[in-house]
């Protein structure tokens, strides 16, 4: 694999897996680590590539597993004293709209798969055969998910950002 | 299409990535650092008792086997394997009689640290139950007598800088880029089933039963078989 073919898929792919990794990490550098990430190992494990993948499938598959690894280093290493409250507000953009950071707020209640699969679908219109694919579950735990993610989005973001009550998953 | 699908399609709008990232990372992966695992462990010189490693350095140009040739064959063996991502542990033993307590205690602290992961002097501080002796543990790793076995570059400063590192900083870059890119297995020490990243098996391992491989090999020579959901292997 030579540096060229490295930059052309860098290049069609980077913004859709930066935003996905962005959202779901809320760091900017570390979601420029994240794709970095993504793009090394799938060139590393190309061999292991099918083809009867689409590439994009691979590529927002072994992102998603980088941003959970992440995530959860994040969780055992840090500490138990960082309460997820503090995520949305400390990770909101300065200078944003406040809707943005409501939209922030909101998706930080709806529990990780869902929101793994909300940046999936809205990032680059995955379908929801697509979607499973990449996470490797059912198409219908794909609707099931995506539908309850929305769900509690809407629910948070209509009481006005209010957080609700129930726990986050991992 | 409701108001939710119209927020969600702006807040994950793509054009709010970083202009000429693609370029950006293209120059990062150029310019990441690259080992020749034979080239560097030539280098080195391995010293083993009947017990385990007993010493791991940088001498000179040359390096070479010393004391108990089969564990040093096979430490030379597995730090080629590792240095060329086919290996995320090392089972070859270590010989650490002769150290002083405190840093036989924190060079065991170290060796628990997982392949690709990162502490700072403080928090092994902290799991060696000083937290206050964050330079004493600096100074007991910077003693390490087998270095990358007992990965000590593996701690790195609360800061995020790299710190001091026996075999030069240049190296310790190039051994934290060579454990983030190389791709990994991930084994439950329950089933011994070992599957790949992202596998539904994989994600119910608990965290004290995961076992991280680098290759199916890897995880085959200590008994593990492949899961047959995701196949890691094929």
């Amino acid at each position: 694999m030579n540096e060229s073919t490295f930059t052309r898929v860098a290049q069609e792919y980077a913004a859709r897996l930066y935003v996905v990794a962005y959202r779901l990490l809320g760091h900017r550098a570390d979601a420029e680590d994240a794709v970095q990430r993504a793009l090394l190992k799938c060139f590393a494990a190309r061999h292991a590539y099918s083809p009867q993948w689409a590439i994009s499938t691979w590529l927002y598959r072994v992102l998603t597993n980088v941003c959970i690894d992440e995530l959860r280093r994040r969780r055992s290493a840090a500490a138990a004293s960082r309460a997820s409250s503090e995520i949305a507000p400390r990770h909101a953009r300065p200078g944003t709209v406040g809707e943005r950071v409501d939209v922030e707020r909101a998706l930080a209640q709806v529990p990780r798969e869902a929101r793994m699969l909300l940046a999936l679908h809205y990032v680059d219109g995955l379908s929801f055969v697509e979607l499973a694919r990449v996470r490797g579950i059912s198409v219908n735990t794909v609707k099931s998910q995506l539908a309850r993610g929305k769900a509690i989005m809407r629910k948070t973001l209509e009481q006005g950002g209010r957080r609700s009550r129930r726990p986050r998953t991992r | 299409m409701d108001r939710i699908d119209e927020v969600l399609r702006d807040y994950f709008d793509p054009s709010q990535a970083p202009p000429e990232l693609a370029a950006a990372l293209a120059r990062r992966r150029a310019a990441a650092p690259r080992l020749d695992p034979e080239a560097t462990v030539a280098r080195l010189h391995i010293e083993a008792s009947e017990r385990g490693v007993r010493r791991v350095s940088l001498q000179g140009r040359r390096g070479g086997l010393a004391g108990d040739r089969r564990l040093a064959e096979r430490a030379r063996r597995e730090l080629v394997e590792y240095l060329g991502g086919q290996r995320t542990f090392f089972s070859v033993p270590v010989d650490l009689t002769g150290t002083p307590e405190f840093q036989g205690r924190v060079l065991a602290a170290a060796r628990h640290i997982p392949y690709g992961e990162i502490r700072s002097y403080a928090t092994l501080a902290q799991t060696v139950g000083h937290p206050r002796a964050a330079r004493a543990v600096g100074n007991a790793l910077g003693a390490n007598p087998v270095p990358i076995i007992v990965p000590c570059h593996r701690i790195i400063r609360g800061d995020g800088t790299w710190g001091h590192y026996a075999f030069g900083p240049g190296m310790k870059t190039a051994l934290l880029t060579l454990e983030r890119r190389t791709p990994t297995l991930v084994g439950s020490s329950s089933t011994g089933i070992v599957c790949r990243h992202g596998c539904a098996h994989e994600q119910r391992i608990g965290e004290s039963r995961r076992i991280v491989f680098a290759s199916i090999a890897d995880a085959k020579s200590v008994g593990y078989r492949p899961c047959r959901v995701c196949r890691p292997g094929r």
